[in-house]
This record gives structure tokens, C-alpha cells and sequence, in this order.
């Protein structure tokens, strides 16, 4: 099969693996070598749905011998397969590299044979890119139920791993990937972090460590193929981030492949506008300082469509409200609706050489839309009604033709495009 | 009033410096010589460049100030935009008064002038890190053609020096005229006018076609969504992207 082919096929097949991003590793080139990577993340274009292509995102192989009822590349699909060999593979990186196209390889595969074969062919390629002197970033599946010495070295070598739980729940995964444990996934996730963990303390001690995984591991879930509700898997991202230091977990809404009676209907619009508040609840866990509870509970256990996860939260709790610009910590102005990482730290900033009144806030960028019912500023309020839940909910709630605004998944993909600015984390999702 | 008018390079706008406080001149404006029409009622004063002056000015702004202000100084002397030098003068003037502390001065309009200046040419600095494309040239080199708003070569030539290693290559600023051309860590810029078509490796046209396939292969069709491309990746960059080359027409598709 002609190289273009074997590309058109499995770049088609990884396209649902929505991690595309390249941060997290500073490696550095070395002499004679090609490549380094970038902190931040580097985007090199944006495709027709507007997601960023930083990696070259490939399967090594399509030919998987699971039958996943949720999955493109189930075995029963009757669609075109293909696999490369590692030669393909290491030529088209370099090649992709040298022209600026890509910051480097995603690669994943289906299980062709079984997971220890799968995961020897994916080491391989890694192993001959770094031996060519290779340096920029590769982003590598780990594939469940492999050899752990495998996965290990494999880690040498590349700067993430990631190992997808893909359903939220063992239930899920039972009725519709019943090939996959739930160790089979769980187990490696582990021993990655503790692998990682002791490669950090090495590297204290020695700098000749060899690297491990320096951009650390993340996992994906697919949104909206089983039941689960956003507490439950707001709750198991918790988890994966406490337990395994996970760096990033990853929502996929669910785009319906198969027919099949477990499934939602082959008609089901993928849920964008759920899997962005997944996201936006996702980054209040990671960088404002909430915990799932606080977000969501039984007897709300879906985050509102209407209003983002930060402004529901805010409605229910009004008795923190309003926050004194002047006088708030940093912790505390993350939590007013409308206030991300960069404008506290301006707030903040700012604040140091004088104290600020609204004007000031507008000159300085916050943007105030929202911000301005839960706030004063030198003791006066700005809102303009009283502070009842009922009130502000009306005068946040956005107009209908603003979902299409929502559904932009700009907090996702363009994170290396904002500015690397303190704290880098948020931008670059370190 | 008063417009001072200099040649155009950073050491002169230091030089301009240099002079409104030694000959203690307050400018309603200062101007590249030659970018503006001249009106009639303004007093125009030339001021030639000094490399001494502007080394004094240069090396004040980093004691007295900070490296991170000398920094801003010269990513908003990069932009295009007209205010750039005048805004650079009364971000330093209040700078030499308040020390490093001039970045917290956000509500202070000389610092948000020049940061939000500054901080379009970081922005672009950044989107040509990966939106820069080289092709293959028959003799092994790599050559890249940019026509980026602002003046950012220089500021995205350390990056490729560093990751393409000893690969040599070049980028070229076709609006500027002006070319870096690198190998070995190292690179130098230079005026540049180009004067023959490039001849390209024959495998060239391989790899931008699988390029293209990847391109449209990796997309979702069920999550299409044009206006955010072009949003992320704007429309003025297009022409130099080897992905956005003999792809059909999308206005009116919407």
C-alpha cells in the first residue's frame, strides 16, 4: 500500500483522540540532533473543525483484534486497514519535523495481535526517532494490559504517556469494551506515576538521570456514549489527578460510529456544549482551587447549560459574595465569576501601587460582564440590582444565539497560543 | 509642537531618548523619518543616530528600570503600529521614575499603551513559531517564506537556530526584505531581495502532499466549524501555509 494511503487511513482513525497538545517537556536538542521541545506548547495549524495540530496524530496500526462497541476501529467495522512499519513512521516525523508542519508525534495504535506486540512495534519507533537524534516532543499511548517493562522503556523515551479510560465507569466499560479491565488501565497509571516520582528524585541526586515522561501522563474519556453523570466523572477526574498527578484528563463528546442498540442513536448530536463544561469545571479543579463537591452533588449532579460551572457555583453560594477588589487573596478573587488566572494576577498586580476603583478595572482588562455583581470596589457596588440569586441568574443567563459561542472550543485548543505569562501553568496546562 | 523624527533603527528611537532628556525637549510625537505625511503646523527636528547615546539609554533602562521593561521596549519598537515610538518614550519617562516596580502600574496609561503594543508582538512572535513552513531546496537546505504584521524575525530566529540544529536554513521576510539564515546554533540577518525562483528537491512535492492529506484526514467532520479556524488561524497567514494550498474555495460556506 502507497504511503499516502496508509497516512489518509490512520490519521482518519486517530482523530478522535482530542489531546493534541505538545507542553509540558523543555528537552533539548542535542549536537547533530534535530529538535527541542517547546514549555508552552507550539500550534502549527488548525483544521476545518478548528482544533489545534501540534502532533503529527497517527495510529501505528488500525488492524485491532478488540471489538469495542463504542469504537471506529472495532474489529467488525468494515472499513479500510492499514499498518506502517516503524521505517514509515520515523520518515514521516522527520520529515514533517524539518518543515516546521508538527511539534513532534502523537502515536497510538489499535491492538494488533495483542497489547504486549502492539506495544513492542510502538517502542520500536520511538526508540529509532531517538536514535536518530530526534528531539522533539512524542506524546505515546500506553496500551492496557501490556507488559509493564515494556511501557517502562517506552517511557525513556518519549516526554507524555497516556493510557485512556475512555468510559467513566467499570459498568460502562464492561457492557462496551469488555476486552479492557479496569487494572488493565488503572495498574500501568499507577506505576507510572510512581515511576515518575522516583525519576524525579533521582534526578535531584544526578542529573545524568535518564529522562522519564517529563511531560508526565494524561487519559481521556469519551462524553456521552454511557450514562454517567458529570459528578460522576467530575469525581473520578479528581481521583485520577490526586492518585496518579495525572496532567491533564481529556473529554471527548461522544460521535456516534456504530449502531448498536447499547448506544445512543446513530442520529445523537455530539454533546459540544457538555463536554465544554466538563472542561471549564475541569480547570476549576486544576487551577481556581475547587473540589468537585463544591461544583456539583446529588441533588445537582449536571452542570447547568445555561451558566458556566463558575457562576452556578456563585449563585448557590452568595454568602461569599460580594468580594472587596482591594482587599480579596488571590485564592479568593479566582472564585469571582468572570475572574480567570490573568486577571487576579493583574488585580493583584495592580494593586501593589495603589488601590483600584471600577474604571481602574476596566482599564486594566478585566472584563467585567459578570464580574461586576459579585464584586465592590473601594466599598461601593457596581451590579446595579440586589443581591439575590433569582436576580443575577436573569441577568447572566445568556441570550439563546450565544450557545453558538459556547460550543467554541477555544479554552482547548488554543491554549499555546496565549501568552506564556505567570502563571505559565494555565496557558500551557504544564 | 514638537515632533522628533529618527531613522527608523532602535538605537535611534534610544537616541531620541537620549536627547529629550539631555536637551530636555517635551515631543507631541516622535516619528519614523519618512512614515508619515508632514503637517504644516508642527515643528520637525531630525535626530541622527548616536550608538553611544543610545548604548547610555539602553543600559539605563536595564539598571534603573528592569530587563523585563528593556524587553517591552523592544518587542513595541517591533510593532507596526504608529503610536509605538511616543508610547515607548513616556512608558520610559515614567519608568526612570518609578523603577522596576513600572510594570505593576497597569492603570497608568504610558504602561497599558505599550504593553497591549508589546503584547500583539508576542502574540505573533508566538503563532509564527508554528506557523512558519520551510520547503526542501535541491542542495539540502531548508527555506522559509513569512509575511508576518510585525517585525518578529529576529524574535523567532533563536527558536529554529536552537531546534533545527545543523540543518541549514533560512527564513525570509518577504515584505521587509530582510532573510535570516542559519546552521549550527547560529544565525545572522540580513537585507534580502530575492531574484531567482528557488529551485526545490524533488521529494518536496511528496511530503507536502502527504502534509495536506493529514491535514484533511485528522479533522472531525461532525464538529466543523470554519469560523473558529479562522479565528485561531487568520485568514492573512493562508497563502505562506502549505496545508491552506489548493484547498477549495470556503467563503460563503458558512
Amino acid at each position: 500500500m502507497e504511503l499516502q494511503e496508509k497516512l489518509k487511513i490512520l490519521s482518519d482513525a486517530a482523530k478522535y483522540d482530542v489531546s493534541c497538545s505538545s507542553s509540558g517537556s523543555n528537552r533539548k536538542n542535542t549536537p547533530g540532533g534535530l529538535g527541542s521541545a517547546s514549555e508552552a506548547g507550539i500550534c502549527h495549524s488548525w483544521t476545518e473543525d478548528g482544533r489545534c495540530v501540534s502532533l503529527l496524530k497517527i495510529l501505528f496500526s488500525n488492524e485491532c483484534v478488540y471489538d469495542c462497541v463504542y469504537c471506529h476501529n472495532k474489529r467488525s467495522n468494515a472499513i479500510p486497514r492499514a499498518t506502517f512499519t516503524p521505517r514509515e513512521v520515523v520518515e514521516l516525523t522527520l520529515n514533517f519535523y524539518k518543515r516546521n508542519y508538527i511539534e513532534g508525534l502523537f502515536l497510538s495504535s489499535g491492538v494488533v495481535n495483542n497489547p504486549d506486540h502492539t506495544m513492542e512495534q510502538l517502542l520500536e519507533v520511538v526508540k529509532r526517532l531517538r536514535e536518530e537524534k530526534f528531539n522533539g516532543y512524542i506524546h505515546l499511548k500506553g496500551i492496557p494490559g501490556a507488559d509493564p517493562k515494556l511501557i517502562h522503556a517506552a517511557g525513556n523515551y518519549v516526554d507524555r504517556m497516556s493510557i485512556n479510560i475512555e468510559l467513566p465507569s467499570e459498568k460502562s466499560l464492561l457492557s462496551l469494551a469488555p476486552q479492557k479491565k479496569k487494572e488493565s488501565i488503572l495498574l500501568p497509571m499507577a506505576s507510572i506515576k510512581e515511576e515518575i516520582s522516583v525519576y524525579k528524585a533521582e534526578k535531584k541526586i544526578s542529573r545524568f538521570t535518564p529522562s522519564f515522561l517529563p511531560a508526565g501522563q494524561t487519559t481521556q474519556m469519551i462524553i456521552g456514549a454511557s450514562p454517567e453523570s458529570d459528578l460522576n466523572i467530575l469525581n473520578l477526574s479528581e481521583g485520577l489527578y490526586n492518585r496518579f498527578s495525572m496532567k491533564r484528563v481529556y473529554y471527548s463528546a461522544y460521535i456516534p460510529a456504530n449502531d448498536n442498540s447499547l448506544l445512543p442513536s446513530i442520529q445523537t448530536k455530539p454533546p459540544l456544549l457538555r463536554e465544554h463544561r466538563l472542561y471549564q469545571g475541569d480547570w476549576l479543579l486544576r487551577f481556581y482551587g475547587f473540589t468537585a463537591k463544591e461544583l456539583l452533588n446529588p441533588a445537582n449532579p449536571n452542570f447547568d447549560l445555561d451558566l458556566d460551572p463558575k457562576c452556578f457555583w456563585a449563585i448557590e453560594n452568595l454568602q461569599h459574595f460580594p468580594v472587596e477588589i482591594n482587599k480579596a487573596s488571590y485564592e479568593e478573587l479566582l472564585r469571582i465569576p468572570g475572574v480567570g488566572v490573568r486577571s487576579a494576577w493583574k488585580i493583584i498586580k495592580a494593586r501593589r501601587v495603589g488601590s483600584l476603583d471600577y474604571q481602574d478595572l476596566k482599564k486594566i482588562g478585566v472584563v467585567l460582564k459578570r464580574a461586576k455583581y459579585f464584586i465592590t470596589c473601594k466599598g461601593k457596588y457596581y451590579g446595579g440590582i440586589s443581591l439575590y440569586p433569582e436576580n443575577i441568574r436573569k441577568q447572566l443567563i445568556q441570550k439563546p444565539k450565544d450557545h453558538q459561542r459556547q460550543l467554541s472550543i477555544f479554552d482547548l485548543y488554543s491554549e499555546s497560543i496565549l501568552r506564556k505569562e505567570a502563571p505559565s501553568k494555565v496557558m500551557g496546562e504544564l | 509642537m514638537l515632533i522628533l523624527t529618527y531613522d527608523g533603527t532602535f538605537e535611534g528611537l534610544l537616541t531620541v531618548v537620549y536627547e529629550c532628556y539631555y536637551q530636555k525637549l517635551q515631543p507631541q510625537d516622535i516619528q519614523v523619518e519618512g512614515e508619515k505625511e508632514k503637517d504644516f503646523v508642527s515643528r520637525y527636528v531630525f535626530i541622527d543616530t548616536e550608538d553611544e547615546k543610545a548604548d547610555k539609554v539602553y543600559r539605563s533602562i536595564e539598571e534603573k528600570i528592569s530587563s523585563q521593561a528593556l524587553k517591552n521596549c523592544y518587542y513595541a519598537f517591533l510593532s507596526d503600529d504608529e503610536t509605538r515610538s511616543i508610547s515607548l518614550y513616556h512608558y520610559i519617562r515614567l519608568g526612570f521614575k518609578q523603577g522596576k516596580a513600572i510594570d505593576s502600574f497597569l492603570t497608568q496609561e504610558a504602561v497599558a499603551n505599550l504593553h497591549g503594543i508589546m503584547q500583539k508582538v508576542v502574540r505573533e512572535r508566538h503563532r509564527m513559531l508554528g506557523l512558519t513552513r520551510f520547503v526542501e531546496l535541491e542542495d539540502g537546505s531548508l527555506y522559509g517564506k513569512i509575511q508576518p504584521k510585525y517585525n518578529i524575525l529576529s524574535l523567532i530566529a533563536p527558536h529554529f537556530a536552537e531546534r533545527l540544529g545543523s540543518e541549514r536554513w533560512m527564513i525570509h521576510d518577504e515584505g521587509r526584505n530582510l532573510l535570516v539564515i542559519g546552521t549550527e546554533g547560529k544565525w545572522l540577518l540580513r537585507d534580502y531581495t530575492m531574484k531567482e525562483a528557488l529551485k526545490v528537491h524533488k521529494r518536496e512535492a511528496f511530503f507536502q502532499s502527504l502534509w495536506k492529506e493529514f491535514h484533511q484526514s485528522i479533522a472531525i467532520k461532525d464538529r466543523k466549524n470554519l469560523k473558529l479556524q479562522g479565528q485561531l488561524m487568520p485568514k492573512r497567514y493562508w497563502h505562506n501555509l502549505t496545508e491552506m494550498q489548493g484547498s477549495p474555495p470556503r467563503d460563503g460556506e458558512k
